[in-house]
């Protein structure tokens, strides 16, 4: 098993610096992708799932500082402790991402073409006109209308969806075995979301590219992937594969957040079901389960002692005192 | 490569001299009057074109008036005249630029065609052409320097205010059926004032400079009052006997200049993003240090 | 049509900006109209760039309207000034999408609510802190959440806030602007509950302009589908979602994807092609027709008619009838948990 994953994650923790605090918003995640596999990362704003994604590769704002401990092992690679020279050679070539906002993520002040041709010359030492002849081949492949003009034209004079083909088109440029895309629907609108959707997917068939995929959309994820790992104020509440943690969530978490999505039998005018209280604010490492607080099954023990992630054969694993509880008493019953 | 390092280290820090030059520019001008260890136009001429000594530590000039006493004063001068020439410009200037930017439309076309023609004319050149109109003084001087001054200030609070109407929190004000007084008073003024000041940071140096330049001309601060440029032009014709009654002022003056223009840009520059100092890191790696680690 | 009895009506409404290319307009909200009775909850849907969030701005005043009439209480708006325009406009209210610069940073949230008074003329100490009190109260914040910055509050606090803020003024109408689109998921469904409890307790019609079709299903009770700054079907919620009639509608229901995966797995995404087109230089005819399915020659020719459907639901396409008889509920349609 362990063979063909291409992204192997154990026992990660990320301690991140700011000037006016430290926090953790990582704290021992486990969790691996085989080549070819889309695992989706799901959790709200704050879980640290960007940070879980972004901070091994080197990829943090100017003034923060990450220190990382555990192993990430990619390709068969060591990425804990390597340095930035070796990490740039890694990300945009074996390692390509995707960004929510591809305004932001491409160049105003370049060609769509040239800057889907850089990444070739970089990566794949291609001359400047094969790399060029390589942009038009990546342009077709992301399915782009009228890919010849579109190489000459700005980033600003394309819109939303086709700025996301062009950043994916860029991510692909350099045929990496893992994509990392990071909410990229989510500044799409639902039409252009499934056409974007759709296209990975097709990618993903075509080249054997492993996908994690950053996002806080159910549908997204029972769309595209195989495995779900749902984060939670740094740690992984629930991990298994998508039919397991969808269709029958374990964690009181997991649960609630599918319970919350509206659905076709909610009469007009009902309530919305939710989840009480708010998301803890990242800092230090909590002593006992993060989502206690909220939790309509909380038991003594989830305050003092955080649960580990467990899991049975044909269960998702997940993290919680009284499920993992219920289980062990259910085995032993049989 | 560390030598490097230490030079980029060093240019770090220009910020804080800047802000300490600037200090003491401001503390020697507000307390010139006690500071200065002699009367500046008390003229002896008997110690006329002394050296430094322990009475007069920076000597005396061609009228034996001590150096040190005349550059102390000189900042309160140039203090007091820069602060006014602000003053009148920012005043102005923020007027007109929120109102332009509050009312938008006709008002603002006609304010903003105003400010470019203002702008397009280099500030001294004004300025002299106000003082050979109504002749020279320091209050021609003044209000001539705050001519050449406004348009600038007057586009920048322009520009801010824009950009305050449009925040949703004054939208919202808007929404709620507040008077054009309360959010233009209440709200657009304060929020425009704070951020035009900090640009105007950096013109209080060239203001100085100004007013130096206008008074090495003889068109700005007249004798007995002692000012820099005046100084300056004062010691000239000793150059070489006394080469450091030329240098001092036009030193100090620089030191005034060039530590407004720096505490300018790194007030400015305070939003942008800045490497963690190894000072805080080492701190926030204890606090980390004290966690539990997960088991490997 | 209970014209009569509307609290708002907007008429014919355009409203355009100069666009970037010089001497080129956008027209961002085109020949619009729609109405709110009293205490209604409507939905206003539709993809970024169609003109729906210029619209809930051109209603309370933040944009100024080409030309088209907005009516309050048959009041039409245009034809007053100054104070007089602010008081009556004040009825409506609008709730931004982003809780972080809606409110201002240097105000306590008690400072904030206190203007929000003093607007509209309330100037005893003593009552304002009662009002203060009940407006907490009604967004169901603490009391001591009045001394507090907003910088120390969270997103769904801050939304709480400037709707409190917004109930101040004892609005008649919300226009709620993407209100829990930056919002947390595990938060959204409680600042949505408190739009109905709002809706319930104080009898305050809401505009729900969102890009969430789920969300506003269950919402309201009429649902306004825009695009390209016309607005292409209106229906009651359940009808709307239940037999969409306008290719538009329909590719935008078939769009979202559910949170099932056995569903996911055999659902085909619809025949819709490419991104909305540039408002500077919108298609001819019908506007939908560069992306759409059942395209033919004749909806590059004319703008298609409004046609009513039921006595409730009216689509702007050609072939709206034909696709209001074939069309039957799609059990599929919405994210549906097992």
């Amino acid at each position: 098993m362990t063979s063909t994953n291409i992204l192997q994650v154990s026992h990660l923790c990320v301690d991140l610096y700011t000037t006016r605090a430290a926090l953790r918003p990582v704290d021992d995640v486990s969790y691996e992708v085989a080549a070819g596999e889309t695992l989706a990362i799901v959790g709200e704003s704050g879980s640290g799932k960007t940070v879980l994604n972004f901070a091994p590769l080197g990829l943090m704002p100017t003034g923060v500082v990450t220190d990382l401990s555990g192993s990430i092992l990619f390709d068969g690679q060591q990425l804990v402790g390597l340095s930035e020279p070796a990490l740039r050679r890694i990300r945009g070539g074996k390692i390509g991402t995707i960004f929510q906002d591809p305004m932001s993520a491409l160049n105003p002040a370049l060609r769509i073409g040239r800057q889907i041709a850089e990444v070739a010359e970089l990566h794949l030492g291609m001359t400047s006109s094969q790399a060029e002849a390589r942009a038009l081949d990546l342009l077709k492949l992301v399915r782009m209308s009228d890919p010849e003009a579109r190489l000459r034209q700005y980033p600003h004079e394309l819109s939303g969806g086709l700025r996301q083909r062009a950043m994916i088109a860029i991510a692909i440029a350099a045929e990496p075995k893992l994509l990392i895309a990071d909410e990229p629907t989510t500044a799409l609108d639902v039409t252009v979301q499934a056409q974007i959707i759709g296209l990975l997917k097709d990618l993903q068939r075509r080249l054997n590219t492993a996908i994690v995929l950053i996002t806080h959309d159910m549908g997204v994820v029972a769309s595209i992937a195989a495995r779900v790992a749902v984060m939670y104020a740094g740690r992984l509440a629930e991990y298994g594969s998508v039919e397991e943690v969808l269709l029958t969530p374990r964690h009181p978490y997991t649960s609630g957040l599918i319970a919350a999505l509206p659905s076709v039998d909610d009469a007009p005018g009902s309530p919305f079901r939710g989840l009480p209280g708010t998301p803890p604010v990242l800092g230090a490492p909590l002593p006992g389960c993060a989502f206690a607080p909220r939790c309509p099954q909380v038991i003594d023990i989830c305050a003092r002692r955080y649960p580990p992630l467990a899991g049975g054969a044909g269960t998702a694993a997940v993290a919680c005192h009284v499920v993992n509880a219920r289980q062990s008493k259910e085995q032993a019953h049989a | 490569m560390r030598r490097l390092r230490d030079l980029f280290q060093a240019l770090a820090q220009l910020p804080r001299l800047a802000f300490l030059a600037v200090g003491l520019f401001v503390l020697l001008g507000v307390l010139a009057p006690w500071l200065a260890p002699y009367d500046p136009n008390a003229q002896d001429l008997l110690a006329a074109h002394a050296d430094p000594s322990w009475q007069h530590w920076l000597g005396t000039d061609h009228l034996g008036r001590d150096t040190l006493s005349r550059l102390i004063v000189s900042a309160r001068t140039s203090l007091v005249g820069m602060s006014l020439v602000l003053l009148i410009a920012l005043s102005v200037g923020i007027t007109i630029g929120t109102v332009a930017g509050y009312r938008r439309g006709w008002v603002e076309e006609v304010l903003m065609r105003i400010v470019d023609v203002g702008l397009a004319m280099p500030s001294l050149i004004v300025a002299l052409a106000v003082i050979g109109i109504f002749g020279t003084g320091y209050w021609n001087m003044i209000l001539a320097l705050a001519l050449a001054w406004w348009p600038g200030s007057a586009r920048i609070s322009r520009a801010v205010a824009v950009g305050v109407m449009n925040r949703p929190h004054i939208e919202s004000l808007r929404v709620l059926g507040a008077s054009p007084g309360r959010i233009y008073f209440h709200h657009l003024l304060p929020s425009t004032i704070g951020a035009v000041l900090v640009y105007a940071t950096a013109d209080a140096g060239a203001v100085a400079l100004s007013i130096a330049t206008l008074s090495f001309l003889g068109l700005g601060i007249q004798p007995p009052t002692p000012e820099w440029g005046q100084m300056l032009v004062d010691a000239l014709p000793y150059l070489e006997s006394a080469p450091w009654q030329v240098i001092l002022p036009g030193l100090v003056l620089t030191l005034v200049v060039i530590g407004f223009n720096l505490l300018g840009e790194s007030i400015a520059l305070n939003r942008v993003p800045t490497p963690l100092p190894r000072r805080i890191l080492l701190k926030r790696r204890a606090v980390a240090a004290g966690w539990k680690k997960a088991a490997p | 049509m209970r014209e009569a009895g509307d609290l708002l009506r907007v008429e014919n409404l355009v409203t355009r900006f100069k666009s970037v290319e010089r001497g080129k307009w956008v027209t961002a909200v085109d020949d619009v109209s729609i109405r709110l009775a009293p205490g209604e909850m409507v939905g206003l849907v539709g993809e970024s760039g169609c003109g729906k969030s210029t619209l809930g701005r051109s209603i309370v005043g933040l944009e100024r309207p080409q030309s088209g009439r907005i009516l309050l209480d048959g009041v039409d708006l245009s034809s007053l000034r100054g104070r007089e325009l602010r008081e009556k406009r004040r009825a409506i209210q609008y709730v931004f999408q982003d809780p972080y610069a809606s409110l201002n940073d240097r105000q306590t949230i008690g400072e904030t609510l206190t203007e929000a008074l003093i607007i509209i003329g309330v100037k005893d100490r003593e009552a304002q802190r009662r009002r203060i009190h009940t407006l907490l109260d009604q967004v169901g914040l603490p009391d001591a959440l009045a001394e507090r910055y907003p910088r120390e509050l969270s997103g769904g606090q801050r939304q709480r806030v400037a709707i409190a803020r917004s109930l101040a003024v004892e609005p008649r109408v919300l226009i709620c602007d993407e209100p829990v689109s930056a919002l947390d998921l595990s938060i959204r469904a409680q600042v949505m509950n408190l739009f109905l409890t709002l809706h319930k307790d104080l009898g305050v019609a809401c505009l729900f302009i969102a890009h969430d079709l789920a969300l506003v299903r269950q919402a309201t009770s009429r649902t306004y589908v825009m695009y390209l700054g016309k607005i292409v079907e209106d229906a009651s919620s359940a009808e709307l979602y239940a037999r969409p009639s306008h290719p538009y509608t329909q590719a935008l229901l078939g769009s979202i994807p559910s949170a099932d995966p056995r569903v996911e797995a055999h659902r085909e995404p619809p025949p819709i092609f490419g991104d909305i087109p540039s408002p500077t230089n919108p298609p001819s005819g019908c506007r939908f027709r560069t992306r759409c399915p059942r395209a033919m020659e004749v909806c590059a020719s004319h703008p298609p008619a409004r046609l009513a459907l039921a006595p409730d639901h009216h689509a702007s396409c050609v072939i709206a009838a034909e696709l209001y008889a074939h069309s039957h509920p799609a059990p599929h349609r919405l994210p549906m948990p097992a």
